[in-house]
C-alpha cells in the first residue's frame, strides 16, 4: 500500500506547491501572527477606565481608592481633556453627574457603570478562580482556537477543493481508473496531505501565538480536535469538489457551508446570542472539542468520538461514490 | 483474449447503450470498434477497462470472468490511450511519465527515454509542463504514458486524433509494431483509414448492436461490384471502360494501344459502414 501511497502523496503535494497552497497558508499563518501579538492582545490589554471625583462637600461617603479626587469643577474639565477615557463624577450639587470628554453610547454606559460602581461600598464580591490562565492567555487561546476553526473550516476546504478541481479539469482523474491500485488510496493521499497540513498549521498558530510553555501541554488534545476537523472538512471538500461541476457552482456551497458551518457557532460561543438548537449543530460540539482543548479540558465522550467516526464513515463512502462516478466520465 | 456473450448495458431506463454484443478478440490481434459518437464503443470499453460496472451478459478478459478480472494483475496488464489527451499540465512529460509509471513493477517497465525516442518527441519540450504543449505533443505523451508499462492489452481510442499527417503515420506503425511484438489490441475508432490500413478485424456498431464483424477485406469484397474501371489509349485518344473483374482473366477483353490504369469498383469501408448501419460515422 505504502508503495502506490507514496507517488499520489507526492504528486499532490507537487499539485499543492504549484496551485500556491502552501504559500497561502504560511501567509494566512503570518497575517494571524501578527493580529493576534499586535492587535488583538494589545486591544484586549485595555487598561480600567479612570475615574475622577469632584466632591467639595464630602457628600459621597463611601469611595473607592480607584477614584482619584480633583479640587476643582477647572481641574476636573482639565484632566477630562487629558485622559479622553476618563470619567468625571461633578458631586458638588450632591447627587453625582456623570462627566465624559466624549464617547458612544455604548461605551458610556460601561464607564457610567463602572465609574458609579466605585462610589458603592465594598461587597463581599470576589470573583472565583475558573482556570490558571491570565486574561491575556485566556484571551490569546480563544482568539487562536477561533482562527484556527476558520483556518480549517474556510481555507482548508478551499484548497482541497481547488485541487481537486485542477485535476478534475485536466481529465486526470480517469487516468486512475486503469492504473494498478486500490483506488480509494487516491482519497487517502489527499486526506493525509491536507491532515498533515493542518496538523504542521495548527503547532505552529498555537505556538506562535499561545507560546511555547502554554502549548507545550494542550497540543496533543488540540491536535486531536484538529484532526477530526480537518478530516471531516477535507473529506467535505472533496465530495463537493467531485459532485458540483465547476468551481463556480462550488463557490456557491462553500458559501452556505461556511454560513451553515461557521456562523451559528461563532455566534453562540462567542456573544451573548442564545440559540436554543445549536446542540443539534455537529460543529458546535467539535468547535467547543476545540476551545476546550485549548483550556485543558479536552472532550472525553465516547459518543462525541464514535459521532465523528461515523461522519467521517459517511463521507468517505459518499467521496468514494463521487469518485468512481467522476472516473467514468466521458470526456 | 476477449470474449463477450450478449453483453448488455444501460444508463437507466429508456437509456439502453448496448442491446446484446457478441465478439470475441484473439491474442495479437488488432480488433477495430467503428462507430459514430454514441453507438456504445465508448461504454463497450469502459466496460472492458473496469470503469463501469453493472453490465449484462458474460465477458471475460485473459480468460477471467469480468467481475474477477479488474484485480491489480489485470491493470499492470493493459495500456489505455484515452480519446482525450489526459495528462497533468503542470508537470512536464518526462515527471508525467514517471508518475503514472510508479505504479507498475519496475521489470514490467521500458524506459522513459526509450518510449518518447520512439514517438519522436522533441527533446526540447521533455522537461517543459505539458501545458506548453501543442495537441499532438500531448496526444504523443498520452501515447508513451499507454505504451511505457508494457502492456499485453491495449485499449486505443482515437489514436490518430490531433496528430499531423507525419504523426498519423508515425502512430500507425507504432501500433504496427506493438502488433508485431503479440499485443492484443482494441481500437476504437472513427477513422476508417486507421481501421482499414490497421485492423485485423472490424465491428461496425450502431445503436449499440453490431451490425456487421469481419475483416475489412472480407467486408469490403462482400459488397464489391466485381468491376473494374480501365483507363487507356486507343487511335490517340483517350478512353475509359468499365468491365466485370473475370472478364480480365483472358485479357484485356478490348481493343487498346496503352493501358494507363485500372481502378477496381470496391467500396471503402465507410461506404460499408454506411450500407450495414444505415448511418455514416461523423
Amino acid at each position: 500500500m505504502w508503495k502506490y501511497l507514496y507517488p499520489l502523496f507526492k504528486k499532490d503535494c507537487q499539485m499543492m506547491v504549484s496551485g500556491k497552497f502552501f504559500l497561502m497558508s504560511l501567509g494566512f499563518l503570518v497575517f494571524y501572527t501578527l493580529y493576534v501579538n499586535f492587535g488583538y492582545t494589545k486591544f484586549m490589554d485595555a487598561q480600567l477606565y479612570h475615574v475622577y471625583l469632584y466632591d467639595p462637600s464630602g457628600t459621597q461617603a463611601t469611595v473607592s481608592p480607584l477614584v482619584q479626587r480633583v479640587s476643582s469643577k477647572e481641574a476636573l474639565g482639565t484632566i477630562l481633556l487629558q485622559d479622553t477615557n476618563g470619567v468625571g463624577i461633578d458631586a458638588s450639587a450632591g447627587a453625582p453627574m456623570l462627566v465624559f470628554y466624549k464617547g458612544a453610547e455604548n461605551a458610556d454606559r460601561h464607564r457610567a457603570a463602572y465609574a458609579f460602581s466605585l462610589l458603592q461600598p465594598p461587597g463581599n464580591h470576589k470573583a472565583e478562580l475558573i482556570g490558571p490562565n491570565t486574561p491575556e492567555q485566556k484571551a490569546r487561546k480563544e482568539i487562536t482556537c477561533e482562527l484556527l476553526f476558520f483556518e480549517i473550516t474556510a481555507v482548508g476546504f478551499l484548497g482541497i477543493a481547488a485541487v481537486l478541481f485542477k485535476e478534475k479539469g485536466m481529465g486526470v482523474i480517469r487516468i486512475h481508473a486503469i492504473l494498478p491500485f486500490r483506488k480509494n488510496l487516491f482519497i487517502l493521499s489527499k486526506l493525509a496531505i491536507f491532515l498533515l497540513s493542518d496538523l504542521l498549521f495548527a503547532i505552529l498558530l498555537t505556538v506562535l501565538n499561545v507560546g511555547l510553555p502554554d502549548a507545550g501541554p494542550i497540543l496533543p488534545a488540540v491536535l486531536l480536535q484538529t484532526g477530526v476537523l480537518s478530516l471531516i472538512m477535507a473529506l467535505a471538500g472533496l465530495s463537493c469538489a467531485l459532485l458540483l461541476k465547476d468551481f463556480r457552482q462550488f463557490t456557491l456551497a462553500y458559501l452556505l457551508i461556511a454560513i451553515f458551518a461557521a456562523t451559528p457557532v461563532f455566534l453562540s460561543a462567542n456573544t451573548a446570542v442564545k440559540l436554543d438548537w445549536i446542540h443539534f449543530h455537529p460543529f458546535y460540539h467539535i468547535y467547543m472539542g476545540l476551545k476546550n482543548a485549548y483550556f485543558g479540558t479536552p472532550v472525553n465522550s465516547p459518543a462525541y468520538y464514535l459521532g465523528c467516526l461515523a461522519a467521517m464513515a459517511v463521507l468517505f463512502t459518499g467521496a468514494q461514490w463521487v469518485f468512481r462516478r467522476e472516473m467514468g466520465k466521458e470526456g | 483474449m476477449i470474449e463477450a456473450k450478449d453483453l448488455t448495458f444501460s444508463y437507466g431506463k429508456g437509456k439502453q447503450a448496448l442491446q446484446g454484443l457478441y465478439f470475441n478478440v484473439e491474442d495479437g490481434e488488432i480488433f477495430g470498434f467503428l462507430g459514430p459518437n454514441g453507438s456504445g464503443k465508448s461504454t463497450a470499453q469502459k466496460i472492458l477497462t473496469g470503469i463501469l460496472k453493472g453490465h449484462g451478459g458474460k465477458v471475460s478478459l485473459f480468460g477471467q470472468d469480468i467481475s474477477s478480472a479488474h484485480t491489480q494483475a489485470f491493470f499492470q496488464k493493459i495500456g489505455v490511450l484515452f480519446e482525450f489527451p489526459y495528462l497533468y499540465a503542470n508537470l512536464s512529460a518526462v515527471d508525467n511519465l514517471k508518475y503514472f509509471s510508479s505504479f507498475y513493477p519496475k521489470e514490467q517497465l521500458r524506459g522513459i527515454d526509450e518510449v518518447l525516442g520512439e514517438l519522436e518527441f522533441k527533446p526540447d519540450f521533455l522537461n517543459k509542463p505539458v501545458a506548453s504543449y501543442s495537441k499532438g505533443m500531448r496526444q504523443r505523451a498520452s501515447m508513451a504514458r499507454a505504451l511505457i508499462s508494457n502492456p499485453r492489452l491495449l485499449f486505443l481510442d482515437e489514436p490518430t486524433s490531433g496528430l499531423d499527417p507525419s504523426g498519423t503515420v508515425l502512430f500507425r506503425k507504432i501500433i504496427e509494431k506493438e502488433r508485431k511484438k503479440g499485443t492484443t489490441i482494441f481500437l476504437t475508432t472513427h477513422n476508417m483509414l486507421d481501421a482499414d490500413l490497421l485492423c485485423d478485424r472490424v465491428a461496425f456498431l450502431s445503436n449499440g448492436n453490431i451490425m456487421a464483424l469481419d475483416t475489412p477485406k472480407n467486408l469490403k469484397e462482400q459488397n464489391s461490384s466485381h468491376r473494374v474501371v480501365i483507363d487507356y489509349l486507343y487511335q490517340g485518344k483517350r478512353e475509359e471502360k468499365t468491365v466485370d473483374a473475370p472478364e480480365l482473366k483472358a485479357g484485356i477483353p478490348f481493343a487498346h494501344d496503352r493501358i494507363i490504369s485500372i481502378h477496381s469498383q470496391e467500396p471503402t469501408l465507410e461506404e460499408m459502414f454506411i450500407k450495414y448501419t444505415g448511418r455514416g460515422l461523423s
